[in-house]
C-alpha cells in the first residue's frame, strides 16, 4: 500500500511548499491507483437458456475495465477472452456484463474469471465461477439443445447432442443430411446449422445417432418469418359493425407458434392459418383500429380510421325478380339489412343477352328495382345487380345471384326485301329470314306482287322457313312497256303481322354496266361510289356468285343515303368463288343498277385445266387449246405458261400474259417425240396444266429433194471417171494392164505368146513324182500315161473325176511359200479345170488377181471334202523323187486334180515371184514334205489382175469376178 | 380376461356375413394405414434410422392358442379401441403443436383412416354381438397413456408409432378373422357330416 507522508520544513517558505504539493499529488494517484485494481469479488453468474446468454456480475470496486476469460470446463478450452468496459451499477453496486453463448447453455458446463485492469496494469484474476452443464456424470441420459427453438430464416443456429454415459457418438443429421460437428466435451457434441431456410409445417428435425447408427435423441426447430401484414382495412356491410381484412406473408409457423392477431386488443379468431386473406369483426363501428400480429419471431402493427358511412361495403341483393314485357322489363330485388332503406344507392344492373352484356346504372335512397328499357321481344336475357353507396361511394358491393327471364312476344319486324331478275321477265322475290325481328314464332310470310298500270295483284302465303317466292311477271304484266311492279312482304306470328315491306321496280331494268375488280380485305370487300347530289335515295349492295345466272341465291345490305361506301362480308364467302356485287339506288321509282365489281374472297388456282392439242406445222408445232370454264378459273385469270415436258421436268417456253390467245407455236424442234404442258394461272398459281404430245416427222419434200441431188452427184461422179478413163485408157492400159513380155523358158519350152493353156496330150497326165534317189523334197511333173490314168481311175473305184477337159498336162506348183499362188478361174468359182489347169502353171504375173477367181492351190488336201481325200501317201510316194516325171504314174494324184477352197491359203496374198526361192530341204519340211520347187517357174500371160488376198465369201468372189470381167473387157475393148 | 368367462361361439349366417364384412373393412384399413405411414414419414423426412421400433403403446392380453372366439374378438377390438384413441389425441396434439387446417395428401388421408377405423369398430362390435350374443364387458381404456410426448420431436416419433400400431392391429384383425372363418367351416362342414350321418342311423 502507498503511504501518504507528509513532512514540512518551516525554512523553505515557497519551494518545500511546492514539493510538498507535488509529493501529495504523487500520493493521491498512487493510493488511487491502489484502490482500483482490486481482484474482483463476489462473481455470481445467472443464465438465460433460451436467450443462451450468460450474466456474469462482480463487485469491481471503482474500476471500469475487466478482463473477462470464460472455458468450457471438462476441456478448459477458452470460447472468450477479452477486456470489457462495464460501468457501475448505482443501485445494485456491482458490475454486470452479459455474454451471448454460441452454444446452448446447456451443452456443457462453462467457467468464468474475472479481473480488473487499469491500462496495463490488471488485478489477480477471480475465483473461477462454474456454470454446470447438462453432460455432467449425474445426469446419465441423451439429451438434445435447443429443443422446439423458433429461429428466424437465414439464422445460424448451433445443436448439441449430449450422448448416455457409456455410449459413443455417430452423427448428428439436419433435416436428412449430415452435418459436421465439434466436441464440446466428453459427452456433449455441437453442430451449427448456417444460413437456416424456411422449414415446412412441422419443422426441421435435428436428429443425433450413436456410432450404431442407432438413434439417439431428436428435436425439432422452426425456421420462420416475423409477421409481415398489409392492405389493412375496416369496412362495414350493415353499417352497424366492422369488418377488418387485411392479407399476410406466410410466416411458415404455423400451430403453436403461429401468428396471433388482436384488433384493438382483442382476439382475433384464425381459423384458417394457411389462408392469407385474414378478416376479423367488431360488432361495432370504432372508427379507429389498431391491429398488431405476433408470433415467436416478432410482431407488426398496422392502424386504420374511418368513418362508418365512407366505408359502406353493400352486401349482394338477394331474391331477385323480374317483370317482363315485349320491350322492357322491370328487375326488383331486396336488401339483407333494413337499415339499407335509407341509405341512398347507386346500383348497377348488368343485362346478359346472347353473350352480350349491358350495364344499367341506377340511383336512389333504399331502392330495390330498376327498370330495363330497349329490350327486344322474345329474347332471353339473364340480370344481376350490385350496389355502392350514392355518398362517400366506397367501392361496389358484391353481385347478386343471377337471374335469367325472357321478354314477352310482338309482332314481327317488316322483312328486309329484295328483287331478283332473270333476263326472261321471271324472277323472284327474297327476303331474310327474321331472327330476333321475328318477335315470336313466325307463322308464315304473305307475298303481294301487283301492278298498278296493270291493276293486277297476285297474292300468295308461304310457309315460316321460305325465304323466298318465285315470280313470272309475264302473268303480271301483259305490255312490255315500262311498268312499275310492286312487291309487298308480310311477315307473321301469333301476335299478328308485321308492317309491310314492299319495293318497287321495272321489268325494264338494265343490267349492263361496267365490271370493275374489288379485293377482300382483312374485313371484307371495301366498296365506294361517287355520290349523286341530286339523289336523295338509299342504296342497296347486292352479291351472288358471278357463275350463277338465274335465281341465283342473292345476298344484299341497305345503305343509307349519303353513305358512299360499305364493307362487304359474308359467312357465306368462299375462297375461290368469283363474287358480283352490284350497287342499286332503290326509291318508290323503282331500283336502278348504278355500278357492278366483281372480287374473290381468296383466289386459287384454276380448278381445271386447258384442253391442249398439238399439230406439225413444217417443223413447227402449234399448239392450241380451249378455254377454262370461267366457274373453274377460281381466280382472275393472268394468263398461260407453256412448259417443254419431254425432260423430267417442265422448261418454261413461253409465258403467254394475254389470257385471250389459244394457240402457240413451238419453233425449231428436232425430229421426234415431244411433249408440251400449258398452264393456265391466277394471282395464286398454275394449275395442274394440260399435256399433249406429238412425233415430229421429217419433211418428205426435202427428203425427196435431198434424195434426187445424191443419185445426181454419184452420176455425174461416175460420168466424170468414165470420161476420165476413157481419155486416158492408154495411161491406164500401162497402168493397170501392160503387155506381158514373152517368157524366156530354158530347154523346149514353147515362146508362143498369149497367155499360157497348156493342154498337153490327152494321153499323158504330168505328175509330180517323188524321186527318192535324188532329192525326197522335190516334186517333178511327170507324165502320166492314159493307161495308168485308167488303171488309176479303175484303182480308184468311184472316186469323182474332173472329167471336163481330157487327160491334160498339169503343174504342180511347188510349194516354196505359204502364200501360194492361185489359179485364177476366169468365169466362175466352177470354171472348167481348163482354166484351172492354166493357172497352176508357175507364172509371172504383171496383172491384178482377185481371191475369188484365184487358183486355188490346195496346201493341205486333208481340209478338202471326204470324197476328195488327197492321197498324202500318194503323194508322198511320188516326192521322193525330184525333177519333172511326166512317167510317174501315180493315179491317185491324177484323180485329184480339182482341189477344193483351200484352208492355208488365208496367211498370204499376192506373192510376186520374187518369192521364188530355190530347192529347200528345210522349207520343203515345214510344208509337209510337199515338193518345194519344180525348177525354174514357168512365166505366163494372163489377163487377171492379182488382188490382195480379201473377203473370202464365195458371194463376194462372184461378184469380184464378174466386176473385174466387166473391167477387164472395158480395158480389152480399150485397146487399140 | 379373467373377469370375463368363456363361452361356445354359435356360429349362424349373420355372423358369418358381418366376419366377411369386418375383414373387408380391415383390409381397407390396412392398405389405407400403409399409405397414411409412407404418406407420414415423407411429411416429417423420417429416414430408415430414425424409425426404430420401441415396443407397443397398446395394452391387451397376450395372445393365446386357450383363447376362444369370443376371446380373441374382444382382444381385437379392445386394440382397435385403444388404437381409436391413440389416433385422436394423436390428431389433436399434431394439429395444436405443429398446426391444421391444412388439406393436403396427409391430411386427406389421415381423416380417411379415422373414419375407416369407425366403420371397423362398429363392425367388430356388430361381429362381437353376432358371435357373443351381446356386447357385454366393452373393452376399455384403462391405463393407455393418452398424454403424448412434450418433446416434439418425441411426439413425432409417438404419432409415427400410433399408425403402426393401427397398422399392426388391423394385420391382427385380418389373420384372426380368417383364421376363425376356416375354423368354422370346418365345424360346419363336421356338424354337417354329424347331421347326415345321424340322419342316416335314423
Amino acid at each position: 500500500m502507498p503511504h501518504l507522508s507528509v513532512s514540512t520544513n518551516p525554512q523553505s517558505k515557497y519551494c518545500p511548499v511546492w514539493l510538498i504539493c507535488v509529493i501529495l499529488s504523487l500520493s493521491v494517484v498512487h493510493t488511487h491507483a491502489s484502490d482500483v485494481l482490486r481482484v474482483p469479488q463476489q462473481v455470481t453468474l445467472s443464465t438465460n437458456f433460451k436467450e443462451q446468454q450468460l450474466s456474469i456480475s462482480w463487485l469491481g470496486g471503482a474500476a471500469t475495465t475487466f478482463d473477462i476469460i470464460i472455458l468450457r470446463t471438462e476441456l478448459n478450452i477458452t470460447v472468450f477472452y477479452g477486456t470489457v468496459s462495464v460501468p457501475l451499477d448505482q443501485v445494485s453496486g456491482l458490475q454486470r456484463w452479459n455474454w451471448t453463448s454460441a452454444e446452448p447453455l446447456e451443452c456443457t458446463s462453462l467457467s468464468v474469471k474475472v479481473r480488473s485492469r487499469d491500462g496495463q496494469e490488471t488485478s489477480e484474476w477471480s475465483n473461477t465461477q462454474n456454470l454446470q452443464g447438462s453432460d455432467l456424470p449425474s445426469n446419465e441420459q441423451s439429451q438434445i439443445y435447443p429443443m422446439n427453438r423458433v429461429v428466424p430464416v437465414g439464422a445460424n443456429t448451433t445443436f448439441c447432442c449430449i450422448v448416455k454415459e457409456g455410449q459413443e457418438f455417430g452423427y448428428i443429421k439436419y433435416g436428412n443430411a449430415v452435418v459436421n460437428t465439434t466436441r464440446l466435451s466428453r459427452r456433449s457434441y455441437a453442430t451449427t446449422v448456417v444460413n437456416q431456410g424456411p422449414s415446412h409445417q412441422s419443422g426441421a428435425n435435428v436428429v443425433c445417432f450413436d456410432s450404431l447408427t442407432t438413434l439417439i435423441v431428436g428435436a425439432v426447430v422452426f425456421v420462420g418469418y416475423p409477421p409481415l401484414l398489409r392492405d389493412f382495412v375496416c369496412e362495414t356491410h350493415d353499417l352497424t359493425s366492422a369488418v377488418c381484412r387485411w392479407n399476410v406473408r406466410d410466416p411458415k409457423l404455423y400451430g403453436r407458434r403461429r401468428t396471433k392477431y388482436t384488433l384493438n386488443m382483442r382476439n382475433c379468431l384464425d381459423e384458417y392459418e394457411h389462408v392469407p386473406q385474414k378478416k376479423c369483426i367488431v360488432q361495432q363501428w370504432e372508427g379507429n383500429w389498431t391491429l398488431l400480429a405476433v408470433n415467436p419471431l416478432g410482431q407488426y402493427r398496422l392502424t386504420d380510421s374511418a368513418e362508418l358511412s365512407h366505408r359502406v361495403y353493400p352486401v349482394a341483393p338477394t331474391k331477385l325478380r323480374v317483370d317482363a314485357h315485349a320491350w322492357n322489363a322491370t328487375v326488383h330485388w331486396q336488401w339483407k339489412y333494413s337499415s339499407y332503406f335509407t341509405l341512398g344507392l347507386v346500383c348497377q344492373v348488368e343485362l346478359t343477352c346472347h353473350g352480350i352484356i349491358k350495364n344499367f346504372t341506377v340511383s336512389g335512397v333504399g331502392l330495390q328495382s330498376a327498370l330495363l328499357s330497349k329490350l327486344q321481344p322474345n329474347e332471353d336475357y339473364g340480370v344481376r345487380v350490385r350496389c355502392g353507396a350514392q355518398q362517400n361511394f366506397w367501392k361496389w358491393g358484391n353481385w347478386s345471384q343471377p337471374l335469367y327471364f325472357k321478354t314477352k312476344t310482338f309482332v314481327p319486324d317488316p322483312p328486309d326485301l329484295w328483287m331478283w331478275i332473270n333476263e326472261d321477265n321471271t324472277g323472284q322475290v327474297v327476303w331474310k329470314p327474321l331472327n330476333r325481328q321475328s318477335h315470336g314464332q313466325i307463322i308464315g310470310y304473305e307475298v303481294t306482287v301487283w301492278s298498278r298500270e296493270e291493276n293486277v295483284q297476285h297474292t300468295h302465303t308461304f310457309p315460316p322457313d321460305a325465304a323466298a317466292a318465285a315470280i313470272d311477271f309475264t302473268q303480271i304484266v301483259t305490255s312490255s312497256n315500262d311498268t312499275k311492279v310492286t312487291a309487298t312482304v308480310i311477315a307473321k306470328n301469333n301476335e299478328g303481322s308485321s308492317q309491310p315491306a314492299s319495293m318497287v321496280f321495272r321489268l325494264t331494268e338494265t343490267h349492263t354496266v361496267a365490271v370493275s375488280r374489288t379485293v377482300y380485305e382483312n374485313s371484307g370487300f371495301r366498296l365506294s361510289w361517287q355520290s349523286d347530289a341530286n339523289t336523295t335515295s338509299d342504296y342497296v349492295v347486292e352479291w351472288h356468285d358471278s357463275a350463277c345466272s338465274r335465281n341465283c341465291p342473292v345476298e344484299w345490305i341497305k345503305v343509307l343515303t349519303g353513305i358512299t361506301n360499305v364493307t362487304v362480308d359474308s359467312p357465306n364467302f368462299q375462297p375461290g368463288v368469283r363474287y358480283t356485287f352490284s350497287l342499286y339506288s332503290f326509291s318508290s321509282e323503282g331500283r336502278q343498277l348504278l355500278q357492278r365489281w366483281q372480287g374473290f374472297v381468296q383466289e386459287l388456282v384454276p380448278s381445271s385445266s386447258v384442253l391442249l392439242s398439238a399439230s406439225q406445222q413444217d417443223t413447227d408445232v402449234v399448239l392450241t387449246w380451249s378455254s377454262i370454264p370461267q366457274v373453274n378459273h377460281r381466280g382472275f385469270l393472268l394468263g398461260f405458261n407453256v412448259y417443254n415436258s419431254s425432260g423430267s421436268e417442265l422448261k418454261l417456253i413461253a409465258n403467254l400474259t394475254d389470257k385471250e390467245i389459244r394457240s402457240y407455236t413451238v419453233k425449231g424442234l428436232s425430229e421426234g417425240t415431244h411433249k408440251f404442258t400449258v398452264k393456265a394461272y391466277t394471282s395464286a398459281g398454275e394449275d395442274s396444266g394440260a399435256t399433249a404430245s406429238i412425233t415430229l416427222e421429217p419433211y418428205i419434200d426435202w427428203l425427196i429433194f435431198e434424195l434426187l441431188t445424191s443419185l445426181g452427184v454419184t452420176a455425174l461422179f461416175f460420168i466424170i471417171v468414165t470420161f476420165f478413163c476413157y481419155k486416158k485408157r492408154k495411161w491406164v492400159k500401162r497402168a493397170f494392164y501392160p503387155d506381158i513380155p514373152e517368157p524366156k523358158l530354158p530347154g523346149d519350152w514353147s515362146r508362143t505368146q498369149g497367155p499360157l493353156d497348156v493342154k498337153p496330150s490327152s494321153h499323158s497326165i504330168i505328175q509330180i513324182v517323188e524321186k527318192s534317189d535324188q532329192d525326197s523334197s522335190k516334186e517333178m511333173l511327170v507324165v502320166i500315161p492314159e493307161e495308168d490314168e485308167d488303171e488309176e481311175e479303175h484303182g480308184m473305184g468311184d472316186e469323182p473325176v474332173d472329167t471336163d477337159e481330157p487327160a491334160s498336162l498339169r503343174y504342180y506348183n511347188q510349194v516354196i511359200d505359204e502364200r501360194p499362188i492361185r489359179p485364177r478361174y476366169p468365169d466362175s468359182s466352177t470354171s472348167s479345170a481348163s482354166s484351172l489347169d492354166s493357172g497352176r502353171t508357175d507364172v509371172t504375173y504383171t496383172g491384178i488377181q482377185t481371191s475369188g477367181s484365184s487358183l486355188v492351190f490346195q496346201l493341205h488336201p486333208a481340209g478338202s471334202s471326204e470324197d476328195q481325200q488327197p492321197p498324202i501317201d500318194v503323194i508322198d510316194s511320188c516326192s521322193g523323187g525330184g525333177g519333172y516325171r511326166p512317167q510317174c504314174n501315180n493315179a491317185h494324184v491324177a484323180s485329184h486334180e480339182l482341189f477344193n477352197e483351200p484352208q492355208a491359203y488365208a496367211s498370204g496374198g499376192y506373192k510376186p515371184q520374187s518369192s521364188w526361192h530355190l530347192d529347200s530341204p528345210t522349207e520343203a519340211g515345214e510344208v509337209g514334205g510337199l515338193a518345194p520347187s519344180l525348177g525354174s517357174p514357168t512365166s505366163v500371160a494372163s489377163t487377171q489382175f492379182l488382188l490382195p488376198d480379201g473377203e473370202r465369201h464365195e458371194e463376194e468372189k462372184q461378184a469380184s469376178s464378174s466386176a473385174s470381167t466387166w473391167f477387164t473387157n472395158l480395158l480389152s475393148s480399150s485397146k487399140p | 380376461m379373467a373377469h370375463r368367462r368363456s363361452r361356445h361361439i354359435s356360429v349362424t349366417e349373420p355372423s358369418r356375413t358381418t366376419m366377411t364384412r369386418t375383414t373387408a373393412i380391415a383390409e381397407q384399413l390396412h392398405y389405407e394405414c400403409c399409405v397414411l405411414l409412407e404418406l407420414y414419414k415423407k411429411k416429417e423426412s423420417f429416414t430408415t434410422d430414425v424409425l426404430v421400433a420401441d415396443g407397443r403403446l397398446v395394452t391387451v392380453p397376450p395372445p393365446s392358442s386357450q383363447l376362444d372366439t369370443t376371446d380373441k374378438l374382444w382382444r381385437l377390438h379392445s386394440a382397435l379401441l385403444q388404437c381409436s384413441s391413440l389416433l385422436e389425441i394423436a390428431i389433436i396434439k399434431e394439429e395444436e403443436e405443429l398446426g391444421g387446417g391444412k388439406t393436403g395428401d396427409y391430411e386427406s388421408q389421415r381423416k380417411t383412416v379415422k373414419e375407416r377405423l369407425s366403420f371397423l369398430l362398429v363392425s367388430m362390435g356388430e361381429l362381437r354381438k353376432a358371435v357373443d350374443g351381446s356386447v357385454s364387458l366393452t373393452p376399455t381404456l384403462e391405463g393407455l397413456k393418452l398424454d403424448g410426448p412434450t418433446a416434439l420431436f418425441e411426439l413425432k416419433l409417438w404419432i409415427y408409432r400410433i399408425f403402426e400400431e393401427l397398422d399392426y392391429w388391423t394385420k391382427m384383425v385380418i389373420s384372426t378373422l380368417q383364421g376363425l372363418s376356416s375354423v368354422l367351416a370346418k365345424e360346419r362342414a363336421r356338424t354337417t357330416r354329424m347331421r347326415s350321418t345321424r340322419n342316416a342311423r335314423r
